[in-house]
């Protein structure tokens, strides 16, 4: 399936970029296409575009904090989960997205 | 990637294999102690009070042995991490519950929000989401490993 995603802690400096990177290597060890932004204390990077997000099946919000630019899901299937749920079971996390999305 | 930004990030100085510290607390404590040392923390006191402002919005433990408490402060004046390892089980809030034995900690600098080195120590964080990478961070004694494995996300 297609996901994207937008990781951000509270502090953004370390597990915004742990919850991507395990996102991106779990999604893709899985067949998935992934793309994933962070929204850190560095600011934006690896910005979703509307290519990737209008391709999505599903957006996953990996987040303790709100984050910016929610409204660009709007009429998505979003997934919201805290940063520690992916830090811990990022393949039990996507193995069962797919499976409620039927696309496993 | 300039050599020298990684060395300034992480170098065999700020590397503890054998910390004396047998509480969470003490950890935080000695780590500083070699961020203070090396001149990266100006002010232990208040830098230890910013790590226990973060540690107060969330746990910092990754689970596997291993915690990254963090803290962004005045009171650091180059934005580095301190790596520490100890064979006694220290309590550390974590997903899997299990005692702690590898300690980084993050010390970031205030200001400056887009420096290179902000941008490394994200990397530092990416290389810490592989198991294999968490498993020798537990092993080795090779301090030159240990600065391999945190850099090898850095491009």
């Amino acid at each position: 399936m297609n996901i994207v995603g937008v990781a951000a802690c509270t502090s953004g400096i370390a597990h915004t970029y742990i919850a991507k990177k395990k996102l991106v290597t779990t999604g893709e060890a899985l067949g998935h296409n992934i793309h994933i932004e962070t929204q850190g204390t560095i600011g934006t990077e690896d910005k979703l575009s509307k290519e990737e997000i209008t391709a999505a099946d599903v957006v996953i919000i990996a987040a303790d904090i709100k984050i910016n630019g929610m409204e660009r899901f709007k009429g998505k299937r979003v997934v919201e989960v805290p940063t520690s749920i992916v830090i811990k079971s990022p393949k039990g996390l996507i193995t069962k997205i797919a499976t409620d999305l039927g696309l496993s | 990637m300039e050599i020298n930004n990684v060395r300034e990030i992480i170098n065999e100085q700020l590397i503890n294999l054998n910390l004396k510290a047998s509480t969470k607390k003490e950890a935080i404590e000695e780590l500083t102690a070699d961020l203070y040392r090396e001149g990266n923390v100006i002010n232990p006191k208040k830098f230890i009070a910013d790590v226990y402002y973060r540690e107060e919005e969330g746990q910092t433990g990754l689970g596997n042995h291993i915690a990254i408490p963090h803290g962004k402060s005045d009171a650091v004046k180059i934005t580095s991490i301190a790596f520490g390892r100890t064979v006694k089980d220290l309590k550390w809030e974590s997903p899997d519950g299990e005692p702690v034995h590898v300690i980084i900690l993050f010390a970031v600098r205030n200001v400056d929000k887009t420096t290179v080195h902000l941008k490394l120590l994200s990397q530092v964080a990416m290389a810490l989401a592989d198991d294999d990478t968490l498993n020798r961070l537990l092993e080795t004694n090779d301090k030159t490993e240990i600065i391999q494995l945190l850099s090898q996300e850095m491009k």
